[in-house]
């Protein structure tokens, strides 16, 4: 009992101490050396050191700050991510779309820039642009600076034209062609596997719950890649009249020619537990791949075959270019945040407005030091040194149009993302990624969200994967289970905040 | 003090105060504070309602429906409709110690009612024991109000709010009981010849000393942390951060009952049950075998053996496994196929997946479990088994009636340890052998899993896992317990605690 | 040594050999898949999965690997350091506390027993813990933070009191205490010498749970200065994968690595050290019945 005793002692004393370490937002003393904690993703350069110091050499003179670049590794980094926010260890945090930026945001874990930017950061703020930082806007409130250098990754399917050229096979340009394609590789090579497809791993998806149903972007022009979750959907020229997916007779038909897919052999029967990884098509394990596809995983295909197998050849086709819809990446793809509970919140801005705005220093912290580490031959990056590689502090977030030096590569990805702009431009809003911008507040039906993400996991990935013997009663009970499951909460939940953004930035 | 022998022996015989008088005294004294816990005393008072609720920047058709005076039970709703997330850890923490207190002190009673204690020669040691608790807690609860009152204010920067008097009746109160209980204690004590605290610390202090590393790292790693449990009943945002954070209630538990919690917890409990009982049963069986390997250099050879698959990460035996039972190009339907039979669907087959998992868990676990029977058989004495030769046991009979006895405790202990955690799962076992593969959910949905698939699907929902966490706990608590009592009650050799 | 004379007990050896063959067979074959698989070249594994004996025989899982030589150094050496700490630190204490709990006399036993089970129970999940760690006592960072975190395991504990009760008599501790030894004399004297079995068996068990450990390195390292082998190697396939995974939203250039074939490396390369140092504890609780008196 004693030990009770001095258990709540310290309990309480513990609780004032964190709650008090979480709340209180000081004020930033130039005089005073700060030392800011940069986190971003993956894994430190083995130079990390060397470049540092480089970096806070100026930066010392300049604000009085440095800069200690923290890595998440790949291991767990989601989790690792939100533990940093939750722990307050970092200063300035790499941001994304795909860490969840819109609800960390929403949620609180980042300063609000718009006055901070205005003092400390405007040569950063002018450069940027109010368009750009719009995007970025959550509630109407600016948390992030978005890295300045357009890209594109739409959906795609890339696939073997080395195998569609010697069998005289038509481009799979239409799921009647991709299905002839298929089923003309199948049958010149039956030992050939054609797809390889697995239960949809993204946590967030709740439109798609296996791989390969990736495919009907290529039949519907949607407003984002596989439409809007809950099997709702909208086109990209209308993004405001949702209409239904998983109720309609579309999606039956859909769902049929997946059964039929399935049946040709396209993919493994045992695809839902499969341990898929993208070695698979880079071997010649696969001759498609529909999935998770953009123009740089394209290029980096392309370079394997060429270093392996030179008598293949990889193609990539955006489903965009059937459909006309294309857009490029959203702003919140890479951006920088100042989290909410730093202490410097003042150098924080300074510091980003000088890594951003400074050509020099832009050049230090994302290829290391000249003349060391890399050199410019004919406007082209050549690294000298493995011990620091290009943008090997992944701060892609960093990324300035102006400041950019291109990668070999690079030049082919420009010559596509040239073509993209292109098709884009002639949208009906050129060029402008309309779904990239929401994010959802769901807490008011989560649990029903929950449920439905279950059935969909549960019921639908079968469905997609065409598992099931009977499509029509298999869609049938599909239907019953996610209704139960509250669907109808959920859906009437997003539609309204969907139309409210869509009225808010004029998407009608 | 002399106490005559008379009352002496009668009192040995059952529970019975020696001071009458003090402990009607006791009696009246607890009696008091329990009747204060009642939730029609007001332990709380809002004093000045407008300038506080506008402080806490409550609209008035808010605050309208918060009524001024709430009892130490009552006062977290307030913090929920009012949405001062700030005043919720600590509301919680008093709430808690609240229970406990109350616990106690109606415990006591019935502990002097049905004579519990007697029966080990304790008297009223136990009754006692049982008041002192309830005493200190209540007058932590009291004081931690009167703590909570001052903090509020001084947040808020206006005096809102204010204690009720029951309060400080048992501010003043529990000491003077608890001192009156002690005093008793003391008197009991001699009497049936124990020791408190002192003594005992007096005599085994070294013992004490052996401990101080454990509590150290229990205390930090295990008991400040499981302040934790309060994010089960907050919605987590930065702003508010950890312990400010609103508080929900039981919002965070919903989604359990949503979920086919019956199916879920059927499948986990089963699972668990048939690992514990057949891992164990063949833990032994090979532990037994080997020990019986005459040759020194076979029986190390085969034990390193049965321990390697304990080195194989599930991520690999994923894969192994997906190697193995693959549709079209799996190891097992290419040998089905080259016999001439049909191919055989595991992976859309739910009905095969308990058995693999249970074989690959056995696989797994068979080696590390062994080596606890295997060391426990070499404590054995080699002269109970040259006994049974020479009176002519065969081999069957020293198994049976040495062997197996002697690792029944071992057996125990760990059967009993492994209940308490009968809700959670092999997570990683689960995940990896079955992964996002809907079609076999229906027989390999355990408990962790679940939790998982929805937590990875909304990012920051610490709350919803802590709170599967808590209900998994509870669950497991109140099992541990039950067991633990009633093998104390036949056997307390045995007993985990 | 006895020769067995009882005849009865023929069809118990035969049954006995079956089973342990077979049970040493199946434990044995999925490793002989590992190592082979190791190497393999990745494509054939890809192509043809896996199988008994290395095709197309390659070290390039293992070049990948030793790729960098200085870091998987490092890592052997932290691994080494961890275990070490974790495991004579560690079994220390939780030797002490079992001794405690074992106790008749000890008036609290009970109570302490249920302070430590209860902690498998109820905990506060995985942010708290971390915050104190990293927060409240500063160790991010430290390699105090990676190894005192498992220094000490409720099941250990009771283990290790399990094998106290059953292999120290009351009635040793009691003569032993009335010729005036006190607890220090009978931990050190009586309990710890015949505590050879339970202190291997936990032994082993804290010194593997050190060696595999990587989720401390994952949480608390800042720099792969402190990382441990497990996380080395497991960052190594995991950074391959995520960076896959990751270019479906930005651009970047993925690094390459036969991931099938290192994954089936690493475990090799993790594990033979164990294996080599094994046998040395395994003679404290693999002596036999029938060997006789002779004991390890």
């Amino acid at each position: 009992m004693k030990l009770l005793k001095r258990l709540f002692c310290l309990l309480v004393s513990l609780t004032l101490m964190l709650s008090l370490a979480g709340g209180a937002l000081a004020a930033d003393d130039l005089s005073q050396e700060a030392n800011l904690v940069f986190y971003v993703m993956g894994d430190a350069p083995k130079d990390e050191a060397v470049v540092e110091d480089a970096i806070n050499a100026i930066l010392k003179e300049k604000f009085n700050a440095t800069i200690d670049f923290q890595f998440s590794t790949w291991t767990d980094f989601t989790q690792k991510y939100n533990t940093q926010l939750t722990s307050g260890g970092a200063d300035l945090i790499y941001i994304a779309n795909w860490l969840d930026y819109g609800l960390l945001a929403r949620a609180g874990a980042f300063l609000e820039l718009d006055d901070l930017l205005n003092e400390y950061a405007p040569e950063l703020r002018a450069l940027a642009g109010e368009d750009m930082l719009n995007m970025c806007r959550v509630e109407g409130e600016l948390y992030a600076v978005p890295a300045l250098w357009p890209e594109y990754v739409p959906l795609g399917i890339k696939y073997r034209e080395d195998l569609r050229a010697k069998y005289d096979l038509p481009y799979p340009d239409s799921l009647e062609h991709i299905e002839a394609y298929f089923a003309g590789v199948k049958e010149h090579e039956p030992d050939q596997v054609i797809l390889r497809a697995t239960a949809s791993e993204s946590a967030n998806s709740l439109n798609v719950a296996f791989d390969t149903a990736n495919i009907f972007n290529i039949k519907y022009p949607w407003v984002a890649g596989n439409a809007l979750p809950y099997g709702l959907a909208a086109n990209y020229d209308t993004p405001d009249q949702v209409y239904d997916y998983w109720f309609s007779d579309d999606f039956v038909e859909d769902m049929k020619l997946m059964k039929k897919w399935a049946d040709m052999g396209f993919w493994s029967k045992s695809a839902l537990s499969d341990t898929n990884d993208s070695e698979a098509y880079d071997n010649g394990l696969a001759i498609a791949e529909v999935a998770g596809m953009n123009p740089n995983k394209q290029i980096s295909s392309a370079n394997n075959f060429a270093k392996d197998h030179p008598d293949w050849e990889s193609a990539y086709i955006t489903y965009g270019e059937v459909t006309g819809v294309m857009y490029p990446g959203h702003a919140t793809q890479n951006g920088t945040a100042i989290v909410r509970g730093t202490k410097y919140p003042e150098r924080c801005a300074m510091v980003l407005n000088y890594l951003m705005t400074n050509q020099e220093m832009n050049n230090l912290v994302q290829y290391g030091i000249e003349g060391k580490h890399y050199e410019v031959v004919d406007g082209i990056y050549q690294n000298l040194d493995e011990n620091f590689l290009y943008e090997n502090f992944n701060t892609w977030n960093l990324r300035v149009n102006d400041y950019k030096l291109p990668q070999e590569s690079d030049v082919a990805l420009q010559a596509m993302f040239d073509r993209y702009n292109e098709i884009g431009a002639k949208s009906k809003f050129p060029n402008v990624n309309i779904y990239g911008g929401f994010t959802e507040d769901y807490s008011e039906y989560e649990f029903q969200r929950t449920a439905v993400s279950n059935v969909m996991r549960q019921y639908l990935a079968p469905i997609q994967a065409g598992l099931i013997d009977d499509v029509d009663a298999a869609v049938a009970e599909f239907r019953q289970k996610v209704t139960e499951a509250g669907l109808q909460d959920c859906r009437d939940g997003f539609t309204e905040q969907w139309k409210a953004y869509c009225e808010e930035y004029g998407y009608q | 003090m002399t106490v005559s022998s008379e009352r002496l022996r009668r009192a040995a015989g059952r529970p019975e105060p020696l001071n009458k008088k003090g402990f009607v005294l006791l009696c009246a004294f607890v009696a008091l504070v329990l009747i204060l816990f009642l939730p029609v005393f007001h332990w709380i008072r809002l004093t000045d309602t407008e300038a506080l609720f506008s402080a806490m920047k409550l609209k008035a058709s808010a605050a309208g429906k918060l009524g001024d005076s709430w009892s130490i039970f009552t006062f977290l709703s307030f913090v929920q409709d009012s949405k001062q997330g700030i005043l919720g850890l600590w509301s919680f923490v008093l709430l808690l110690i609240a229970c406990a207190s109350a616990f106690f002190l109606a415990a006591a009673p019935f502990a002097f009612l049905t004579r519990g204690g007697a029966a080990e020669g304790r008297g009223m040691l136990r009754v006692y024991s049982l008041c002192q608790k309830g005493l200190f807690f209540s007058f932590v609860t009291a004081a931690g109000t009167l703590g909570l009152t001052i903090f509020a204010n001084s947040h808020y920067g206006v005096s809102g709010f204010a204690c009720g008097w029951c309060v400080w009746t048992v501010i003043v109160i529990s000491p003077a009981a608890y001192l009156l209980s002690k005093r008793m204690e003391r008197q009991e004590r001699e009497l049936r010849r124990e020791h408190g605290f002192i003594t005992e610390f007096r005599r085994n202090w070294i013992l004490f000393l052996f401990l101080v590393p454990c509590f150290v790292f229990f205390l930090i790693n295990n008991y400040l942390p499981m302040i934790g449990v309060y994010f089960a009943f907050t919605q987590f945002n930065f702003r508010d951060h950890l312990f400010a954070s609103p508080f929900v209630g039981f919002k965070n538990f919903e989604f359990l009952l949503r979920s086919e919690i019956l199916h879920l917890t059927r499948n986990t409990i089963l699972y668990n049950i048939v690992f514990i009982v057949v891992g164990n049963v063949l833990q032994i069986l090979f532990a037994v075998l080997i020990s019986h390997v005459t040759r020194t250099r076979l029986r190390k050879i085969s034990q390193t053996m049965i321990f390697m698959p304990y080195f194989v990460s599930y991520v690999i035996l994923r894969v192994l496994v997906f190697n193995m039972f693959e549709y079209e190009v799996g190891l097992i339907n290419n040998f089905v196929t080259s016999i001439g039979m049909n191919r055989i669907d595991f992976y859309n087959t739910p009905g095969y997946w308990p058995w693999l998992i249970t074989l690959f868990y056995l696989w797994k676990n068979i080696g590390y479990g062994m080596v606890v029977y295997l060391a426990t058989i070499t404590g054995i004495s080699t002269e109970y088994y040259e006994a049974a030769q020479i009176d002519g046991a065969n081999i069957y009979q020293q198994i049976r009636f040495i062997t197996v006895p002697l690792l029944k405790p071992t057996f125990i202990i760990l059967l009993l340890y492994a209940l308490g955690s009968i809700m959670k799962g092999q997570f990683e076992l689960f995940y990896q052998l079955v992964g996002n593969n809907g079609t076999l959910f229906e027989t390999t949905d355990i408990f962790d899993t679940y939790v998982y698939r929805i937590t990875t699907t909304q990012p920051l929902s610490m709350g919803m896992g802590t709170a599967s966490g808590l209900f998994q706990s509870l669950f497991g608590f109140i099992v541990i317990l039950t067991t633990n009592f009633i093998i104390k009650r036949r056997n307390p050799e045995y007993a985990l605690f | 040594m006895k020769k067995i004379k009882d005849r009865s007990a023929i069809p118990f050896h035969i049954i006995k050999s079956v089973l342990l063959i077979l049970l040493s067979v199946l434990c044995v074959l999925p490793f002989i898949v590992i190592i082979s698989g190791s190497l393999t070249s990745n494509m054939t594994i890809l192509k043809e999965g896996f199988s008994l004996f290395p095709r197309n025989t390659t070290l390039e899982a293992y070049r990948t690997i030793f790729r960098s030589p200085e870091g998987i150094i490092q890592a052997y050496r932290m691994n080494f350091y961890y275990t070490f700490m974790g495991t004579a630190f560690g079994l220390l204490v939780i030797t002490l506390t079992a001794y405690v709990i074992s106790r008749k006399d000890f008036k609290y036993r009970n109570h302490v027993a249920f302070l430590i089970y209860f902690t498998t129970i109820f905990g506060g999940g995985m942010i708290p813990w971390f915050l104190m760690y990293a927060n409240v006592l500063g160790l991010r960072g430290s390699t105090l933070a990676i190894w005192f975190p498992a220094l000490m395991s409720p099941f250990l504990v009771i283990l290790m009191r399990t094998f106290i009760t059953g292999s120290v008599p009351d009635a040793v501790v009691e003569s032993a205490t009335l010729d005036g030894a006190g607890h220090w004399i009978i931990f050190w004297r009586i309990v710890l010498p015949v505590l050879g079995p339970g202190l291997a068996t936990v032994g082993l068990f804290q010194a593997l749970g050190y060696w595999n450990d990587w989720y401390r390195s994952s949480m608390f390292s800042t720099s792969s200065e402190t990382w441990s082998l497990q996380f080395y190697l497991y960052d190594m396939v995991n950074s391959t994968m995520a960076m896959r995974q990751m270019a479906q939203n930005v651009s970047i250039n993925t690094a390459d690595l036969p991931t099938q074939s290192v994954k089936l490396a690493m475990a090799v390369v993790a594990t033979g050290p164990v294996l080599l140092f094994y046998p040395f504890v395994q003679r404290y609780f693999v002596s036999g019945i029938t060997i006789g008196a002779v004991k390890g």
